[in-house]
């Protein structure tokens, strides 16, 4: 597509609000800590799921949202953290938290390696399906690794251990997820604020510019990948533990676009959009589920109608309740 | 081993057809908008289920073909007018996710209406098998070639013999320059994203002939055509078509020769490595932007 | 408000009533019994379930009578899309919220292995078609197969081919999916075991629109006999192919194609007619007087949307009903008041007990939960006629 050629307009592009102090926003997880005294077992579940998909987001946001590249192997992150957490603790006998890490490391690492093409130079569609590509090729890794992945049976993983102590109730896991989708949106925000964030903006609005304005755009599109993959992996991770049972299919392009519709009906840059998209399209299923047929269709609706009315998603309606909400490090 | 060379070529180039009608009609939207439609599987699923609802009229097969196709060019049209034109200077990804989601409910309606039953289509023609030389042919590869060459014979036609060939150069090149010379940019849009559509209808009405029809019918396609778009140069029409020859030849070698578990991803393969070793393909012009 | 009251007298009589009662009796009450069925109602898996509805015909069957101790079956429905995390809020809800006894159905075997764990942990009861071996052996306490696992259907299939002396080298073409796998790895082992070969094993994926491929490696490689562990688009595909270059092993499918239906599509006798088999779990086919009764139920007691859209129901609907015939039958032995340590000590009385549709008769005790085991073939002879076959070359009864 022509492009039309973007000036970069000031640095701050919304007034300055009334300033609310930033810690404000430290009273949600706090808020959210006694959850689990009012849930079942079957709505903390579905809490809990919710804050595996806030870090997947989150990691997907940085790349297509704040980088601006069409980068569609998200899953492929998800998958390899959800394998390496698995893999670690099934083969190794580690326990969970322990494989956090790793699972992030080895996302990281996914990431730096898709990030090969776009180093190249590779861009828009062609780097979306090469992407893509990339994300199927580890599934058939998957299926093919049988010794280590357990093939297309998958694989079943022993219950979460978080310091010797085994979280077999949701509402164990829950604080464990929550501490875990806390860290990754912090650390997050902080790297977006920093000039690593603003650098991911300049090469998203204009990467000739950026280049010529002597930003080493490789090494922050790198950055960004890596970025991803870790905050991916970590929602991986979570995932296995969440599940206990990992399977190839899990990995599919469905998944694809359920990851994308997160991070689409919340709001394409947005850190508050990825926490929001996560929680409303995690909860959508359950709400359909008098309708099971119908999903799908009012699913693909439901995306249509965002993005015609709503481009920016859910953190646009925030941010018109009140200018905190304003993502400073994305502009269209 | 060898002896049975010609005959992975030849049914590889009968596949190959399909891919090469898929590659081509994701081209045409492609040059016409420079948009990639995400949701043209769908466009390739909902043309065999046309195909089935118009014959279940009583029509006969050419009328219920027609009928089909022209539908699908209809409803191409309108989701490029409805949905793509008011995002169309919108961020890549909306467009790529809009199309996605087209696409997602489409699958989720047909499944609605033909998800638990088995749908065929029948054949308009004998179920024949022909030896050419040492070398099995039906019926079927046949009638799907022919049917492909003659779509591309009139392609190529419409697009180097008439003025339309030079109103999507025109428009590839630069639509604010084709806009300023008096043309109705929007309008054209729409209506190639509408023959993409129908392309892409022929393919599935195709596939409706051998296979049994079913919602996730064209998941495939996406894939399979971006390979053989890739492998020819993306935006080149006689690079998609050999691509996707090319595409269904080298499926079958691999599979024959190497082992068959690299038959699904031979086109994943083939997109990453041309992409990184040369990634105006075979036809095409340089892809990449260089930084 | 008035809701608001429901909820606190439902919350202070779930308070106050003991857990350890509450657990076993959940479920039930005077005048029912509740029932979660759960499968893929949304997604490519939709396909199969049939095998959610055959069950819930026979339980409306036998509401229609008057229930089991005067008790009627309330069935809840919940989709799980065949995937582990939507499977998981689904079979949560049934038994968290919706709190049923038990649970039935769940086809998708990677969904059933997901939430084994909680079955275990809570001890509800399962009953369903998942062909993965690994739910039921070793025997946990409340989970059950009552009809064929991968074990017995891969066997059978290998047993079949193998039960004609002839057929020693074996080619399997199979999709790359645990479902696939289920079926082709015991039959591969049984064919290692029982003095044959298998030469190769061929990849088929979902999905393809064709099998020059497989067909050629089948024929190059010399295979006697194939297993297909495929569905059955892909199974079409292949017959047509193998027919296509000549290639005359017989193909033994497994059981994710309906017999009739691949039959009819793949519209050319010669590549079925003494060719293609299947391993069949039902006393006699479909649509005889046999099996009647059975169709009668479901075309009665299902509706519309839940039946095919045209033809008679198809062999899915036959597979799923044996889970709530024994179901219901453990009901009846656990008496007037059941509880699930009494429904489970009733499933495990259950011996020689004839479901009226499956091959085998089911046979059930404290350290074996799997069901059945004997199964038939079915192909189609020379002159066309579709016959159930005992082994190779002779016929059932």
């Amino acid at each position: 597509m022509a492009q039309p050629i973007v000036t970069p307009g000031p640095t701050s592009p919304t007034p300055r609000a009334p300033r609310l102090p930033r810690w404000l926003f430290w009273l949600i997880p706090l808020a959210l800590l006694p959850l689990p005294l009012y849930l079942d077992q079957y709505r903390q579940y579905v809490v809990n799921l919710i804050l595996v998909y806030v870090p997947v987001a989150i990691g997907f946001n940085v790349v297509i949202g704040n980088l601006g590249l069409l980068a569609f192997c998200n899953v492929a992150f998800f998958g390899i953290g959800a394998y390496t957490s698995g893999v670690l603790a099934l083969k190794l006998g580690l326990p969970w938290w322990v494989t956090i890490l790793p699972a992030g490391l080895m996302g990281a690492l996914a990431g730096a390696a898709a990030s090969v093409p776009a180093l190249r130079g590779v861009r828009l569609f062609y780097l979306a399906i090469m992407t893509l590509a990339f994300g199927e090729l580890l599934r058939w890794v998957y299926i093919r690794w049988v010794p280590v992945t357990g093939g297309s049976f998958g694989m079943s993983v022993p219950p979460p251990n978080v310091f010797g102590w085994v979280l077999d109730n949701e509402g164990h896991k829950y604080y464990a997820f929550l501490a875990l989708a806390v860290i990754t949106v912090v650390l997050t925000d902080r790297l977006l604020r920093s000039r690593f964030g603003r650098a991911f903006m300049a090469i998203k609005d204009n990467e000739q510019a950026a280049a010529a304005m002597g930003i080493p755009t490789d090494r922050y599109i790198l950055l960004a990948f890596a970025w991803s993959g870790f905050v991916v992996g970590i929602g991986g991770s979570m995932y296995a533990a969440l599940i206990g049972h990992i399977t190839p299919i899990a990995f599919d392009l469905t998944e694809l676009i359920l990851q994308f519709a997160v991070v689409m009906v919340g709001g394409l840059g947005s850190l508050t959009g990825s926490v929001l998209g996560a929680a409303l399209i995690t909860t959508a299923p359950e709400f359909f589920r008098p309708f099971p047929g119908f999903l799908e269709l009012l699913f693909g609706v439901l995306i249509v109608l965002v993005i015609l009315f709503l481009p920016r998603g859910l953190a646009s309606l925030l941010a018109r309740l009140h200018p905190l909400f304003v993502d400073r490090y994305y502009r269209d | 081993m060898l002896a049975v060379l010609p005959q992975l070529v030849v049914s590889g180039i009968a596949t190959g057809m399909l891919y090469a009608l898929i590659a081509l009609s994701l081209t045409v939207g492609y040059r016409a908008t420079t948009v990639v439609n995400f949701g043209h599987g769908e466009m390739v699923m909902a043309g065999a289920y046309a195909l089935f609802v118009f014959a279940g009229f009583g029509l006969s097969f050419a009328p219920a073909l027609i009928l089909a196709l022209g539908l699908l060019f209809l409803w191409g049209a309108l989701t490029q007018r409805v949905f793509m034109r008011p995002i169309i200077s919108g961020p890549h990804l909306s467009l790529a996710m809009m199309a996605l989601a087209i696409g997602y409910a489409m699958r989720g309606g047909a499944r609605l209406r033909w998800g638990s039953e088995v749908v065929t289509l029948t054949r308009p023609y004998s179920q024949d098998v022909f030896m050419l030389g040492p070398m099995v042919v039906t019926m079927d590869d046949l009638a799907i070639s022919g049917f492909v060459l003659v779509l591309m014979g009139s392609l190529s036609i419409l697009f180097y013999l008439t003025p339309v060939g030079r109103l999507v150069q025109a428009v590839f090149q630069s639509q604010r320059g084709a806009a300023l010379v008096g043309l109705n940019v929007h309008a054209f849009h729409a209506m190639m994203w509408g023959v993409g559509a129908a392309l892409g209808a022929a393919g599935g009405a195709l596939l409706g002939l051998f296979l049994p029809l079913s919602p996730d019918m064209g998941v495939w396609t996406l894939v399979r055509g971006f390979a053989a778009m890739t492998l020819g140069g993306f935006g080149s029409f006689h690079g998609a078509v050999i691509g996707g020859l090319l595409l269904g030849v080298m499926e079958k070698l691999l599979g024959f020769y190497i082992n068959t578990v690299f038959i699904d991803i031979t086109a994943y393969l083939i997109t990453i490595l041309v992409l990184l070793i040369r990634p105006a393909g075979l036809f095409g012009r340089q892809t990449v932007v260089r930084i | 408000m008035r809701l608001t009251k429901i909820f606190l007298t439902v919350a202070a009589a779930v308070a106050t009533a003991s857990p350890a009662f509450a657990d076993n009796m959940q479920g039930i009450t005077d005048k029912t019994i509740k029932i979660g069925n759960m499968g893929p109602f949304s997604g490519e898996a939709a396909v199969f379930n049939p095998l959610n509805y055959g069950p819930e015909a026979y339980l409306r069957y036998i509401n229609a009578q008057g229930g089991v101790h005067g008790r009627k079956f309330e069935t809840v429905f919940a989709d799980d899309a065949c995937n582990e995390a939507k499977g998981i809020a689904a079979a949560r809800k049934l038994i968290y919220e919706d709190k049923v006894f038990m649970l039935m159905g769940v086809p998708c075997s990677g969904v059933a292995m997901a939430i084994k764990p909680m079955l275990e942990k809570e001890g509800i009861p399962w009953v369903g078609p998942a062909a993965n071996p690994k739910l039921t052996r070793p025997t946990v306490p409340a989970m059950f197969h009552v009809t064929y696992t991968g074990i017995e259907s891969g066997q059978a299939m290998a047993g079949f081919a193998m039960s004609n002396p002839a057929l020693k080298k074996i080619a399997i073409v199979e999709h790359s999916n645990d479902w696939a796998h289920g079926y082709c790895n015991p039959a591969s082992e049984y064919i290692k075991s029982h003095g044959g070969e298998v030469l190769e094993r061929i990849a088929m994926e979902r999905g393809s629109t064709d099998g020059t491929t497989q067909a050629l490696k089948i024929k190059s490689i010399g295979a006697q006999a194939v297993m297909g562990c495929l569905y059955q688009q892909e199974l079409i595909i292949l017959l047509r192919d193998m027919q296509k270059f000549g290639v005359t092993a017989p193909v033994i499918g497994a059981l994710g194609a309906d017999f009739d239906q691949t039959v009819q599509q793949v519209n050319n006798p010669a590549a079925v007619r003494d060719k293609f088999f299947q391993p069949y779990q039902f006393k006699a086919k479909i649509g005889t007087p046999a099996l009647k009764e059975f169709e009668d139920m479901f075309t009665k007691y299902l509706t519309k949307d839940e039946l095919p859209k045209a033809g008679p129901p198809t062999n899915f609907y036959y597979f799923g009903i044996p889970v709530a015939i024994v179901t219901v039958e453990a009901f009846k032995r656990a008496g007037a008041s059941p509880s699930r340590e009494k429904w489970i000590a009733a499933m495990e009385s259950i011996k020689d007990f004839d479901t009226g549709v499956l091959a085998d008769k089911i046979n059930l005790s404290k350290d074996n939960h799997v069901g059945v085991q004997r199964m038939f073939a079915v192909g189609l002879d020379k002159d066309g006629k579709q016959t159930i076959y005992s082994s190779w070359g002779k016929a059932q009864n």
